[in-house]
């Protein structure tokens, strides 16, 4: 195996020129895209899980429509959570 | 041609219909898609590893890429701890991507775009994350639901909130991908459907339009597939290292 002292050199200089553009460029942008993507859902998954969650017990309780109308609100009250969470990493990552 | 924009999302036996204790495992075209996906991946990557040179070519140079991604993804979001989920992970990533690259091509069919497909692969993350949570921690993993700092008054509130905070996850995490992908490929169909009915002469807009979607879409499919890869090591990190 013989690699030429010349395309050693080279290497080093093109890796520390792709590690100084690429972390500052591409990979910012991909990640604001992701976690732009990842928001929304965060919110309303969890006030649906919540309402399923109120609904399941309404019918095993009979307390219709107590359970759904609470459990709706706290899973809002979840749902804004994830998103303040989220938001958090968010700005510990920059 | 189909002018319906759902009818691309039709699943359709292929071959004979296979029954099991009552269960319908018949050949769909969407476990066909799933072979296409996964085979795709295997060869990509075959190719990929088979020629080891110092100077890689394009295909060896971009599965090593992958590989790279996906190593930085997980160290940086799970730490040293996770290392050994790296194999799930990265099949995990590579599946979902081929999934929904596979999808962009034409007449092909996006597994991605059904909620079943996207739930069992959520609902198994899931389920994975919490074993080897109580695996690691014991019971002291239901700290979890427990934030350190809540006066007593308000924690059984809290703890409840946690605890459909947590139940939430594999919900959004299946939604995101579906919903994302099915939105696209219906827009896409359905401006594919005003270039047809709008004729040569106003068909140009629309048309560009679709042109802008599909890059659009393209963006879209790479971004969930990471997005999918980086929530697991999100909530790998969580059962990893506890603190809150």
């Amino acid at each position: 195996m013989t690699i030429p002292d010349d395309f050693k050199t080279r290497l080093k200089i093109a890796k520390s020129k792709i590690k100084k553009e690429n972390a500052n460029e591409n990979e910012k942008k991909g990640s604001f895209l992701g976690n732009a993507f990842k928001l929304g859902t965060e919110l309303v998954a969890a006030v649906a899980v919540g309402t399923i969650i109120g609904f399941i017990l309404d019918s095993w309780f009979d307390t219709k429509p107590w359970l759904i109308i609470i459990f709706f609100f706290l899973g809002a009250a979840a749902g804004m959570l994830n998103v303040i969470r989220a938001a958090n990493k968010m700005q510990k990552e920059e | 041609m189909a002018s319906n924009p759902m009818q691309q999302f039709t699943v359709h036996k292929i071959g004979p219909e296979i029954k099991i204790a009552g269960i319908d495992l018949s050949f769909t075209n969407s476990s066909l898609f799933m072979v296409i996906s996964a085979s795709t991946v295997l060869l990509f990557l075959f190719l990929g590893s088979k020629e080891k040179k110092i100077i890689p070519n394009k295909i060896q140079l971009i599965a090593e890429m992958s590989y790279a991604f996906v190593a930085k993804m997980i160290s940086d979001t799970a730490g040293s701890k996770a290392k050994p989920y790296f194999p799930f992970i990265f099949s995990l990533f590579m599946f979902v991507l081929f999934c929904n690259m596979v999808g962009m091509l034409p007449y092909s069919f996006t597994v991605t775009s059904h909620i079943i497909v996207t739930l069992i692969m959520a609902l198994f993350i899931f389920i994975a994350v919490t074993i080897i949570g109580f695996l690691k921690h014991g019971f002291k993993y239901l700290s979890i639901f427990v934030p350190s700092g809540v006066p007593v008054v308000l924690l059984p509130l809290i703890t409840i909130i946690e605890i459909i905070s947590y139940l939430s996850r594999p919900v959004s995490l299946s939604v995101r991908l579906f919903a994302n992908m099915m939105a696209g490929h219906t827009m896409l169909k359905v401006f594919g459907g005003f270039v047809v009915s709008l004729g040569i002469l106003g068909g140009w807009l629309p048309l560009s339009f679709s042109v802008a979607l599909t890059g659009l879409e393209i963006l879209v499919a790479f971004l969930q597939a990471y997005v999918f890869a980086i929530l697991t090591c999100i909530y790998l990190n969580d059962a990893l290292n506890l603190h809150h």
